[in-house]
């Protein structure tokens, strides 16, 4: 394993750090608070806004006369501005201030031209304001994650190429000829995510492809968003949070290179699983359905690398809140791409296709997954740009479990709800409104779960907000989740 | 990982790989489908949209209709949408060439639109720009439905101007009739819409009565025109239990300055306007029905087999789908 040369312990901290490297730590992350905080202050309010809508999104579901007299506050312009405020405000947001974080520190190099990444930020954030305001105003096209009119997404590629000529500049003045595991997936994120928008874009706006193709270029943008933008740059969060957290290299190496791999290859093709039996010829479908399928093999070598890493360190994830979530969320990552490949297979799809199944599953991969490994890597890497410690372990225990039972129950009613309401609806003999009214129920519940994610993120936000305003602890030992007791775990937060 | 090429490669090509199969190649097949004719160059399906139609897509997008309907009818083999009535043949590429955008939908909180202008009143076919005014068939046939008798019972019909084509019966008569047996012919098979729109709106009596339920009592006929308005505008007006929310902002509330207008919605009950005004539907609310009537994949398609041989053979075969056939929600 170690025949390959590669530094397996790099982001373990070395016991034997010499005062060097840790000066050196300390004036990289120095480098990159200016732009990271920006990126994770806005994604926090994103994430803010986000959530209201999505109480009210949800409400409005089953309580259709909400305030539906007032056309910019109707569900079908509410639920899309949740939507774009949550995967382009917020998810996008936090995850390239991470992956701006994680590239400086790996690539062993003070962050350049910081200005180009604020202004970066600055765009993004007009652009996500822009498309918010235009979907409110009626401008909506209409497609999937697309829906920003097209002034808008002029200007987020614009934030876009600004955010990613640095990384590759970055990259460019990187120490060290090793490239860890980590920033595979964030250069592979950086350079399909540029791709992707222009294509979505040119192939549904600029010169669109003709009628149904136009739906297969939505769904094919949709699903490679989340599996080769946010899934790559959670995915290589957790490669380099959990050894960090626990002082432990990697499992394997030769598990990481087929799981990074195979995720690239089968990832991208998934998709066109959800038009199942759409107008499209069968092999389109077909062919997605077989990739998600493939998609358990970096799922089982993801799975069994963070898994043997973590082998006889669990008991950490009681102190650690980085930790918590970021094993969280890995482990998410493999009930969301089971449930994935299950919803695909042709004989649940029948039932489940035109559900809220599918609701579940972008909840899965956006928040369970992604959002879980985002919030473990922020409790991380604010303390480090700020030089403060997180102020009160509670909050953050109590953040954590609003989250974690607000998903699950989440999860399970949209599951239970869309499952029931497939079996209505593919009965003939029932009327169509009974598999509507068999939902509602679990509608209901679901918005009760919404509940308990305000709270999570509210929580979150006010320690956030107390940490920017510089009220975290001052202290040398991170903030613990429990105290730690005094057989001595030696914890490095 | 040594060495920056390999990596920059396989990123490179793992993602033009799924580019090329999952967009290219399927833009190759059948990204350049034209409209399908019979050997004299007639019955030309499907035609380009109008200009209100393609607009009325754009509404449709805008208030995010497509996040809880479907346009696409799946095949009878993976799902019960022929058995729903939602179509008689699974969709196909072709339907939807000239549709920009191309909303297919992937949640269905509501019904499936696919061929909903397909369903209207065969005189209504076409967009109609006479809204209310429109004859309603009062004596075609009862609703089976409750909900419609209780409706007549308790809410005098509307003041519109009907003209009497129609056999003209009191509401109340209409709903103690015991339910008409359902019609022999619905839509016939063949509509382009230059054909529907030839078809003169008010002067033909009803060949025959559709074979879903109509509402009568103080209501448009069920999918028509007007009937679409007044469910935007009202939608638990037609259908208590819809979950479906109202569209008021699509509409104008104004008072009647000496006439009332022809578009004005027939509105009943709480709905209804006070004395002296009159609702009546915004350009965008009109082009959003326009859309809706010109939604119809009921033209036979050669690559796809119809299931009901012909649309005027199944309705009389299968009774009308009783609350099944609910309005659309």
């Amino acid at each position: 394993m170690n025949s390959t040369g590669i530094p397996l312990k790099e982001p373990a901290i070395s016991a034997a750090a010499g005062d060097t490297e840790q000066l050196e730590r300390a004036l990289i992350d120095a480098s990159t608070r200016v732009p990271v905080l920006i990126f994770y202050t806005s994604a926090v309010a994103w994430l803010i806004l986000g959530t209201l809508l999505a109480g009210f999104v949800s409400f409005k579901l089953h309580t259709p006369d909400l305030l539906s007299d007032i056309g910019f506050l109707t569900w079908g312009r509410v639920r899309p501005v949740h939507m774009n405020v949550m995967v382009y405000g917020w998810a996008s947001m936090a995850g390239m201030g991470t992956a701006i974080w994680l590239m400086a520190r790996l690539c062993r190099t003070v962050l350049r031209y910081p200005l180009l990444l604020v202004a970066g930020a600055g765009f993004w954030n007009l652009g996500v304001f822009l498309g918010v305001c235009g979907i409110l105003l009626g401008d909506s096209t209409g497609y999937q994650w697309l829906e920003f009119p097209s002034y808008a997404a002029i200007i987020l590629f614009v934030a876009y190429t600004l955010v990613a000529s640095w990384a590759v500049l970055m990259f460019r003045f990187r120490r060290g000829e090793q490239i860890y595991i980590t920033q595979w997936y964030l250069l592979g994120a950086f350079l399909w995510f540029p791709w992707l928008y222009a294509a979505g874009q040119l192939m549904l706006f600029v010169v669109p492809v003709q009628g149904v193709l136009q739906a297969a270029v939505g769904w094919w943008y949709a699903n490679n968003l989340l599996f080769l933008w946010f899934g790559a740059i959670g995915l290589g969060t957790a490669y380099y949070m959990i050894p960090k957290v626990i002082g432990r290299p990697v499992y394997s190496y030769h598990l990481a290179t087929i799981g990074f791999w195979s995720y690239a290859l089968f990832s991208s093709w998934t998709g066109m699983q959800r038009l199942v039996d759409g107008p499209f010829p069968a092999w389109m479908v077909t062919a997605s359905i077989a990739a998600t399928i493939l998609t358990l093999i970096p799922v089982a070598t993801v799975g069994l690398n963070h898994h043997m890493t973590m082998q006889g360190y669990f008991p950490l994830m009681r102190y650690s809140p980085t930790l918590r979530f970021t094993v969280f969320g890995a482990m998410s990552y493999t009930v969301f791409s089971l449930v994935g490949v299950l919803i695909s297979l042709r004989s649940v799809a029948r039932y489940v296709n035109f559900t809220q199944a599918s609701i579940a599953y972008s909840h899965l991969g956006l928040y369970a997954f992604f959002t879980m490994v985002i919030f473990g890597s922020m409790y991380y890497i604010v303390p480090r740009l700020i030089g403060r410690e997180w102020r009160y372990g509670s909050l953050i225990k109590l953040h954590f479990w609003a989250s974690a039972y607000g998903i699950g129950l989440m999860t399970l009613m949209l599951l239970a709800g869309g499952l029931t309401q497939g079996a209505s609806m593919e009965n003939p003999s029932l009327a169509f409104s009974e598999s509507v009214e068999s939902v509602l129920p679990y509608l209901r519940g679901r918005s009760l779960s919404g509940i308990l994610l305000m709270v999570s993120h509210f929580i979150f936000a006010y320690h956030f907000g107390l940490m920017l305003f510089g009220l975290g602890r001052k202290s040398t030992v991170p903030t613990f989740l429990n105290p730690v007791e005094a057989e001595g775990a030696e914890v490095a937060h | 990982m040594k060495g920056l090429a390999p990596l920059f490669l396989g990123i490179f090509g793992t993602f033009a790989f799924s580019w090329v199969g999952l967009t290219l190649i399927p833009n190759w097949q059948i990204g350049h489908l034209n409209p399908q004719s019979d050997e004299e160059g007639t019955d030309i399906y499907p035609m380009p949209q109008s200009g209100m139609v393609t607009r009325g897509a754009r509404v449709y997008a805008a208030n995010g209709c497509n996040y809880c309907h479907s346009e696409q009818v799946r095949a009878e083999y993976s799902g019960a949408d022929i058995e729903r009535k939602w179509g008689d043949r699974r969709s196909a590429p072709r339907d939807y060439i000239f549709e920009r955008p191309v909303l297919l939908g992937k949640m269905r909180m509501g019904q499936d639109l696919a061929n909903i202008g397909a369903r209207a009143p065969k005189e209504e076919e076409s967009p109609s720009p006479t809204g209310g005014a429109s004859p309603a068939p009062q004596g075609a046939a009862a609703s089976p439905s409750a909900v419609a008798s209780a409706k007549a019972a308790s809410s005098p019909p509307a003041t519109s101007p009907s003209p009497a084509t129609a056999p003209a019966t009191s509401p109340g008569a209409i709903a103690s009739k015991p339910p008409a047996s359902p019609g022999p012919a619905g839509p016939p098979p063949s509509k382009s819409p230059a054909a529907a729109a030839a078809a003169s709106p008010a002067a033909s009596p009803r060949p025959s009565a559709p074979p879903w339920p109509e509402q009568t009592a103080g209501l448009p006929p069920m999918y028509s025109a007007a009937w679409h308005h007044v469910h935007l505008y009202s939608p638990r007006s037609i259908n208590f239990d819809s979950n479906m929310p109202s569209y008021r902002f699509l509409y104008e509330t104004r008072r009647i300055t000496d006439a009332r207008s022809s578009d004005a919605l027939q509105l009943t009950g709480s709905d209804a306007p006070r004395e002296g005004w009159e609702i009546v539907p915004t350009y965008d609310a009109k082009c959003l029905v326009a859309y809706m009537m010109a939604l119809n994949q009921s033209h036979p398609l050669k690559e796809v087999r119809s299931t009901g041989a012909s649309a005027a053979a199944s309705p009389a075969a299968s009774p009308p789908p009783a609350p099944g056939g609910q309005p659309a929600k």
